[in-house]
């Protein structure tokens, strides 16, 4: 009885995927299927449904509910300078690199509610390629793009930034960059100047710039092993030769199908540059 | 790594063992011949020996004997000598006599003592010699007697003791004695020859028996030594064998990698026809690898243990070799199919023990019994590689599993802080929701109250529209009305002008006939002249009624029968004289299909037709102009009015049929008219129910062809009536069909002759693009002359086909094909490997020199071309010619930084060229030609800018490839004004010199092809210019300068005028500029969605928003694939929408499709 149950879970999931599909473009077909079914079941408690049908029905007739739903499908939680030693990498060993271009772009892919893209952009500042560059941040969540674009953050979240800040090796102070009032912070417009928000999907959409460095960071997770190589795919087309990538800690590039496109270039802190070959 | 270790010292530990045994097993049988030939020399050499000594022993023997004998004999004549003394002393008394005596008495005694010691071995002789001694001492005695007596008594005392006769018995016993001892040691001599010669017999036969042993075993032991050899050499083939394939088996390599090395490697060494691997999976044995199989289908993928021969030899895991395969055998369940190899070869790889792999090899000849050792012996090899490549595969996968599982973790993780956030997040709202709770009753409370305010607001609303539709419907009606007063007061006015226009023309006509006689012939002409415009006003007046009166509904169609043949008739009257007047045929033709009379409104048929005839003769200076009427296949009665003169354009086609339009603007000048006869017509015809299409070519003529009903029934739709273009060869009056005008590169190709027949193989040969004869003549004279021989290609497929067959040493290459454009050509020859290396010189009318020296011809010269300008062309190809050296010229005004470039950048196949200045910089190029230059920007005597932008326009200058190399940041426009002449561009800081090196490698092996795949297939299909394209102007918002470059080159060679903006911003400020420039506006905008500064969207909005570009067709583009946005942007104001990445054919069909004509 157990397995049936399961097996006909599985196949509502299924449906409800296929749903969210082909009603509004949104593709999570390809995503790790426990991730999905764990935010799901989430997603029922929340939508008081009492099956997945039940919710199927209620998101085909409900466009209304879609973005909420999607902001419990992606998983949205980041920090700012999260990992400092990936950014300390990016600043000591990268950024020397990056310095040789006359113009740059960034692509940070999933900026959820853009804790990275500040931090890039400060790291940028702090390093002298802020004025030079451009920032692509995008996410297929519209809310969390929205709430990047406002760069609004809760004020006790602060402290974990500025820590991470400072250990990444940070030139000056983070309070630099942001002001606070009501209990929130509102990072410096001037960060964003340079930014271009924008809603593009890893798993439908393709290449829409040359860059030559992509951060997409504990974003691969929740993909399956199709996906995760189709989305590597757009990073290996999307960055200049010699271009680097950016991933999460517990990421890999090892086991891709374009692993041969790419040497590590710090493999502790997941950065990988785009062969010349390629 | 482990594993590979294990593999190799696996097959080494095999081998060495093997080797060992090896030894032993082909030694031993030498050694011990070895043995039996030292043996038996050292036995026959003792024999030999022996025999020869018992030989020289006899022969010492035989000599001993004989010396007894001698002896013997000796004392017997000493005896007899003293006897002869005795007897002559005797005789004569006198004692000279009597010296052999005394002389032999001495010398018995010693040769007595002799022979004592020569028989002293021989008992048998030695006994006999006391009575000899005693027979000599007798003998002596009485010779000693008779002598004494002769001496004492005198003769006859002594002749008394001769008498006696005991001196004769004395001398007989001794002779007896000694002829006794004589015929002993003759016994004992003849018995010792007979040995000796037995000795000599047995000492022949046995060396004849050793040469013959020896011989045999001389054979025996080469013949083992050719044996040892040829085991060695086959041992050091099967290990050579598996020393390599252990090198094939060794490092991390997957399964069916593994089985394809291993297969392919013993396939060759074995010099095996074809061969099949199989390895052991789930209990059966998969096919992983063949080699040189011929169809996969029929061999079969999977075999189970036991099945067919290599079933068997898994299950056994013994080798089976097949020889002679029967015909029928492969049916049986071999991997071998359709060529039938004679001899097969199964064997297994082991691994413990267990069979986990099979081979199959296929042989035409014999299978080497070498291949079966070799393969037995790396039957384990194999085994253990494929182990461990299996250990391998499954260690990788755990691997994939441990770090899926991981991303799980971390996404299980990442997952809670959400669901963490959350709780703490609901906690709060909790909180805060009891408090709005209470606010929202409030809140209701006022909401109610409110609600039923805007109820009667909305009441009122009703109403306020209610008023407003009828107000609309009255203005509708106004609207209508003053159509209407329009087109009565453009009826009346004419009227009007009509009269007092009249009296005019009556008076100017009595002026001019100048019957008064009163009037010069200056003013009669002005009179006429006077008559002549009042005619043309006349016409017009007529004309605008006419049309007012059609749009306004005013006239009335009254059908009645009409004859066909009287309006042929009618017309031909009509129009005869002028055509004769003019010189043009005029021809009417009525098809015996057409029924004798039609049903319709006469007098505007007639109306129409006249206009169509007019205007046929009046646009016709020869040729003829002809009237059929026929039948059209849907029933209808077609009157088709054709001529041979100027002809209408495609594009210009609808516009003649609206009114105060004519074909060209300038025709007006030279034709005269107003414009507004073929709107009457087309409005007329479109009344009597029927329609005008035209089909018309420029320059060759046009068809008018009117379709009515047999019998009217109405007027037409409006909106029916049509243009036609498409049927200008069905018309009635044959014209040539309009072929588009492309040579067949067959008949233009051979049209020029060249030396393609007399190439010599060794010589350089040019290959000249160019249809222009004359042109063609001089620069393949000038080829001759600098002993190049020429090729002549008259089209670009010519050239593309010769370039690639006969791989010319360089082009010259014109631009302006008949076929296609000539960078077509060279974009062609720049992205195929074989030709990429020909440079190409370019020669033609018009400049597109940076775009042809950017695609890589190393020079170009425009039209008109002096001859000595085409022999420095020459030269420069010449020099390219003979330099094999890749050439970098560096331009860098710090002397230090200059060495350490050079020093970077130069190595073997590079050369590099320093200078200083710009100016040096500028002789060099003018000098010579690079590969590559590297450019600083900061030079003493002028910017990296300027340089770069007078080298991009001088022509006598060659311009390399550039990289500009800076110390100094850019802004975004020096960037952009830099991207024009140089792809790359390189900041210098730490890590500079690596992305330059990097940099200059691409350049110098162009390997990176530019143009993605799509491109060159499309470039394909669209041969030529498009002229809907041709000087259009095109806004490209786009900011990524990947994407820019791919439009630029796509667009470019369709003769498209580029501009580009980097955002929205950008691209207003851009169409704000075209428009106070006047004239050159924007055509069309193809317009990014997602930039920095202003997205694409929000752009397209504040386009839409001026009244001024409100028909300005905009294509959205955009990485998104979610039909949403392709409303959004439509939405916004797009025309179109297309999706990257972008499918440049559907592009150009929809910058086609939308481009204004």
């Amino acid at each position: 009885m157990r397995s049936a149950t399961a097996k006909t879970e599985e196949i509502e999931l299924q449906l409800l995927l296929e749903a969210l599909y082909q009603q509004y473009h949104y593709d999570f077909r390809g995503y790790s299927l426990a991730s999905v079914k764990r935010r799901i079941a989430q997603a029922l408690v929340l939508f008081k449904c009492p099956s997945i049908s039940a919710l199927q029905e209620k998101l085909l007739h409900e466009p209304g509910m879609i973005p909420q739903l999607i902001a419990y499908l992606t998983v949205q939680v980041s920090e700012m300078f999260r990992d400092p030693s990936y950014f300390r990498a990016l600043r000591e060993t990268v950024v020397p690199h990056l310095k040789t271009y006359p113009s740059l772009k960034v692509w940070v892919a999933g900026c959820s509610a853009g804790e990275e893209l500040y931090s890039l952009a400060i790291l940028f500042r702090e390093e002298g390629l802020e004025s030079r560059t451009i920032f692509y941040a995008t996410d297929i969540n519209a809310e969390a793009l929205k709430k990047a674009e406002a760069g609004i953050y809760d004020l006790d979240r602060v402290a974990l930034f500025t820590e991470n800040h400072r250990k990444s090796g940070g030139k000056t102070s983070l309070s630099d960059y942001y002001t606070a009032a009501y209990g929130g912070v509102k990072f410096d417009k001037s960060l964003r100047e340079r930014a271009v928000f924008s809603d593009h999907s890893l798993v439908t959409d393709s290449v829409f710039a040359e860059v030559h460095l992509v951060s997409c960071r504990n974003v691969m997770i929740y993909f399956n092993r199709e996906l995760q190589d189709r989305a590597i795919g757009l990073f290996q087309d999307a960055l200049v030769r010699r271009g680097f990538l950016g991933l999460g800690l517990k990421e890999s590039l090892h086991f891709s199908a374009h692993a041969g496109s790419f040497t590590p270039f710090a493999l502790e802190q997941r950065i990988y540059q785009k062969r010349g070959d390629r | 790594m482990n594993d590979g270790n294990s593999t190799l010292s696996t097959a080494g530990r095999s081998s060495g063992l093997a080797r060992k045994s090896l030894r032993s097993r082909s030694v031993l049988p030498l050694l011990v011949g070895f043995c039996a030939v030292v043996v038996f020399f050292v036995t026959s050499s003792l024999t030999g020996y022996n025999k020869i000594r018992s030989l020289r022993d006899n022969s010492q023997m035989v000599a001993h004997t004989h010396t007894v004998i001698k002896t013997l004999e000796s004392i017997l004549s000493l005896a007899k000598d003293a006897e002869t003394g005795q007897r002559g002393y005797l005789l004569t008394g006198e004692a000279a006599y009597l010296e052999p005596y005394s002389e032999a008495l001495k010398r018995i005694e010693v040769r007595v003592a002799d022979l004592e010691r020569l028989i002293v071995d021989n008992p048998a002789q030695l006994g006999r010699v006391p009575m000899l001694k005693y027979h000599i001492a007798n003998k002596l005695g009485e010779l000693a007697e008779t002598i004494e007596l002769q001496r004492s008594r005198g003769p006859e005392a002594a002749l008394v003791v001769v008498r006696s006769d005991r001196g004769k018995i004395f001398m007989d016993a001794l002779r007896q004695n000694i002829g006794e001892m004589v015929a002993a040691e003759e016994q004992l001599r003849s018995r010792r020859l007979a040995e000796s010669d037995l000795a000599f017999r047995t000492a022949v036969w046995n060396s004849i028996a050793v040469s013959v042993v020896g011989l045999v075993l001389a054979t025996v032991i080469t013949w083992l030594l050719r044996r040892v050899e040829v085991a060695k050499q086959r041992q050091e083939w099967i290990q050579s064998g598996q020393l390599r394939l252990a090198g094939q088996l060794v490092g991390e390599q997957k399964v069916d990698d593994l089985a394809d090395n291993a297969l392919r490697f013993l396939s060759d060494y074995l010099e095996a026809q074809v061969g099949a691997m199989y390895i052991e999976k789930d209990g059966a044995f998969q096919r992983f690898a063949t080699y040189a199989l011929p169809t996969m289908d029929k061999v079969p993928e999977r075999i189970r243990l036991g099945e067919g021969l290599l079933g068997q030899v898994a299950k056994d895991g013994k080798p089976v070799s097949v020889d002679d395969v029967p015909d029928g055998y492969l049916t049986i369940g071999s991997a071998m199919g359709q060529r039938r190899p004679r001899h097969l070869l199964i064997v297994p790889a082991t691994v413990d023990g267990s069979v986990n792999a099979v081979i199959e090899f296929g042989f035409f000849k014999r299978v080497p019994s070498d291949a079966l050792e070799l393969l037995d012996r790396v039957g384990e090899s194999i085994g253990v590689a494929v182990r461990s490549a299996r250990y391998r595969a499954r260690v990788q996968e755990l691997l994939e599993e441990t770090q899926a599982q991981s991303e799980e973790v971390q996404a299980q993780s990442e997952e809670l802080r959400v669901s963490n956030e959350e709780l703490e997040e609901q906690t709060r709202a909790l909180k805060e929701s009891q408090v709005t709770m209470e606010e929202q009753q409030a809140a209701l409370e006022q909401t109610n109250a409110q609600l039923e305010q805007q109820t009667k607001v909305l009441a009122k609303q009703k109403g306020d529209l209610h008023r407003a539709t009828n107000t609309l419907e009255k203005q509708a009606r106004a609207v209508e009305q003053a159509s209407r007063y329009k087109s009565e007061f453009l009826a009346n006015m004419s009227h009007e002008l009509r009269t007092p226009l009249n009296s005019s023309l009556i008076l100017a006509k009595l002026l001019s006939d100048n019957k008064g006689g009163n009037l010069t012939e200056e003013q009669v002409k002005y009179a006429q002249t006077i008559q002549s415009a009042g005619n043309d006003l006349l016409g017009l007046i007529n004309e605008v009624l006419d049309l007012s009166k059609v749009e306004s509904g005013h006239i009335e169609v009254i059908p009645e029968p009409v004859e066909v043949a009287r309006l042929a008739e009618n017309l031909r009257g009509m129009f005869s004289p002028i055509a004769t007047q003019k010189g043009v045929a005029f021809r009417v033709h009525v098809s015996p299909k057409v029924p004798e009379s039609l049903v319709t409104d006469s007098q505007r048929l007639e109306q129409v037709l006249k206009n169509l005839l007019s205007n046929a003769l009046k646009f016709t200076e020869r040729g003829e102009v002809t009237l059929v009427i026929d039948r059209a296949k849907d029933g209808r009665v077609t009157l088709a009015v054709s001529d041979t003169g100027i002809g209408i354009p495609p594009e210009q086609q609808q516009i003649i049929f609206e009114p105060f339009r004519q074909g060209d603007g300038t025709t007006n000048r030279k034709y005269g008219g107003t414009g507004l006869g073929l709107s009457i017509s087309r409005e007329l015809v479109r009344l009597l129910g029927g329609e005008i299409q035209l089909s018309s070519e420029a320059g060759k003529g046009s068809v008018f062809t009117v379709l009515l009903p047999e019998i009217y029934s109405g007027a037409a739709d409006a909106s029916s009536e049509v243009v036609s273009s498409g049927k200008f060869e069905t018309k009635p009056v044959v014209h040539e069909a309009p072929t588009p005008v492309r040579f067949s590169s067959q008949s233009a190709a051979r049209v020029i002759p060249d030396d393609r027949d007399r190439l010599k193989g060794d010589g350089r040969f040019i290959l000249i693009v160019e249809d222009d004869e004359p042109f063609v003549h001089i620069v393949a004279d000038l080829a001759h002359e600098m002993s190049f021989q020429c090729l002549v290609a008259t089209t670009a497929e010519d050239a593309l086909t010769l370039t690639r067959q006969y791989l010319p040493s360089a082009v010259v290459l014109d631009l302006g094909l008949p076929d296609n454009s000539g960078l077509f050509v060279l974009e062609r020859l720049k992205q195929d490997a074989r030709t990429r290396h020909i440079p190409v010189h370019v020669v033609s009318a018009s400049d597109y020199t940076d775009k042809a020296l950017s695609m890589g011809a190393i020079g170009y010269m425009l039209k008109p071309v002096k001859r000595e300008q085409l022999a420095q062309a020459f030269e420069k190809l010449e020099l390219r010619l003979t330099q094999k050296l890749q050439r970098v010229l560096i331009v860098e005004d710090n002397e230090v930084q200059l060495d350490s470039l050079r020093l970077l950048l130069g190595s073997g196949g590079v050369e590099t060229v320093g200078v200083l200045t710009a100016g040096e910089c500028l002789e060099q190029l003018k000098a010579n030609t690079f590969d590559c230059m590297v450019l600083d920007l900061t030079l003493p005597d002028a910017s990296g800018f300027s340089l770069l932008e007078t080298l991009s326009t001088s022509e006598q200058h060659s311009f390399p490839p550039v990289i500009v190399y800076t110390g100094r940041e850019l802004s975004a426009s020096e960037e952009q004004r830099l991207r024009k002449y140089s792809k790359s561009i390189i900041i210098k800081g730490a890590k500079s010199p690596e992305r330059l090196l990097d940099e200059v490698t691409l350049f110098l092996h162009q390997v990176v092809s530019e143009l993605p795949a799509e491109k060159q297939d499309m470039l394909e299909k669209v041969r030529g210019r498009d002229d809907t394209l041709e000087d259009r102007r095109i806004l490209l918002v786009e900011d990524d300068v990947r994407n820019v470059f791919a439009l630029t080159s796509l667009f470019e060679p369709y003769g498209v005028k580029l501009t580009v903006a980097r955002n929205g911003r950008e691209a207003l400020d851009a169409l704000e500029k075209s428009l106070s420039t006047g004239g050159a506006g924007v055509d069309l905008v193809l317009m990014d969605l997602m930039m920095p500064e202003m997205d694409g969207m929000t752009a397209i909005r504040e386009i839409r928003k001026r009244p001024v570009w409100k028909k300005l067709p905009i294509i959205a583009l955009t990485a998104k694939a979610m039909k949403n946005d392709r409303e959004q942007s439509l939405d916004a104001g797009a025309n179109d929408y297309l999706a990257k990445p972008l499918d440049v054919e559907k592009l150009l069909s929809l910058v086609r499709v939308w481009m204004p004509r």
